[in-house]
């Protein structure tokens, strides 16, 4: 995806979301980088259709 | 328990705002999704021009989609037309193909023309739309200061430096 003009950096490194991308799983990311845009949105309604089947076969009601 | 949660169907959305020549930007999870975020999300989010024009075209494409209220409780006399997006800006709503949010302006964000020189156009599911591109996504959901996008923040900061 062409990216948007590049602006000034926003505010500085905030330490609580500094402290959640400790936990975030890079290799998702970068499998994800290797898609196109259309991809990766076909990806998510993919993933997103699983997820329903999933709640599905918990029972009713389920999340 | 509440029922479970169904994922609105993105493409069907964005085909119907694009044939009805709605000019709006992919906003909130499925932009993310878009720049490759990899997290589950159920609504679509748009930020819609205000020109009355394109209040028309937005009631003409989803008035027919049975828009109502989300988490309203059923049989109030709300009226998905031009007047109605006039007096209000931002509306969360239950269509026929899922949970569509109609935004006016984003908290630290503006509206549609604050926000066009900041999005990017990429193909999906069949149409070319505009994104909000990453940096200024990452910059409006800092500003919304919602405890829930502390996670997304993360991952779409971390998602930046990946990409370098």
């Amino acid at each position: 995806m062409r990216q948007a003009p590049s602006r000034p950096r926003g505010p500085e490194p905030d330490p609580v979301i500094e402290a959640y991308k400790k936990h975030v799983d890079r290799t998702l990311l970068r499998e994800n980088l290797k898609l196109t845009p259309g991809e990766r949105l076909e990806k998510l309604a993919a993933f997103m259709r699983s997820l329903r089947e999933v709640q599905g076969a918990a029972g009713p009601g389920r999340r | 328990m509440p029922p479970a949660r169904v994922a609105a169907d993105f493409g069907g959305l964005l085909r119907a705002l694009r044939a009805g020549d709605v000019d709006f930007i992919v906003v909130g999870g499925v932009a993310g999704a878009a720049h490759g975020l990899a997290r589950a999300t159920y609504d679509l989010d748009v930020v819609y021009a205000r020109s009355p024009s394109n209040l028309e075209r937005l009631v003409a494409t989803v008035g027919p989609l049975s828009p109502y209220l989300r988490g309203a409780p059923p049989g109030l006399p709300f009226r998905f037309d031009a007047a109605n997006l006039r007096r209000g800006l931002n509306f969360a709503l239950t269509t026929s193909l899922g949970d569509l949010g109609l935004l006016g302006e984003l908290t630290g964000g503006g509206g549609y023309e604050d926000l066009l020189s900041d999005s990017v156009e990429a193909e999906a599911y069949g149409v070319t739309c505009r994104f909000l591109g990453l940096e200024r996504l990452i910059a409006v959901k800092r500003a919304a200061g919602r405890p829930k996008d502390l996670e997304a923040i993360a991952e779409l900061e971390a998602l930046e430096e990946e990409r370098g």
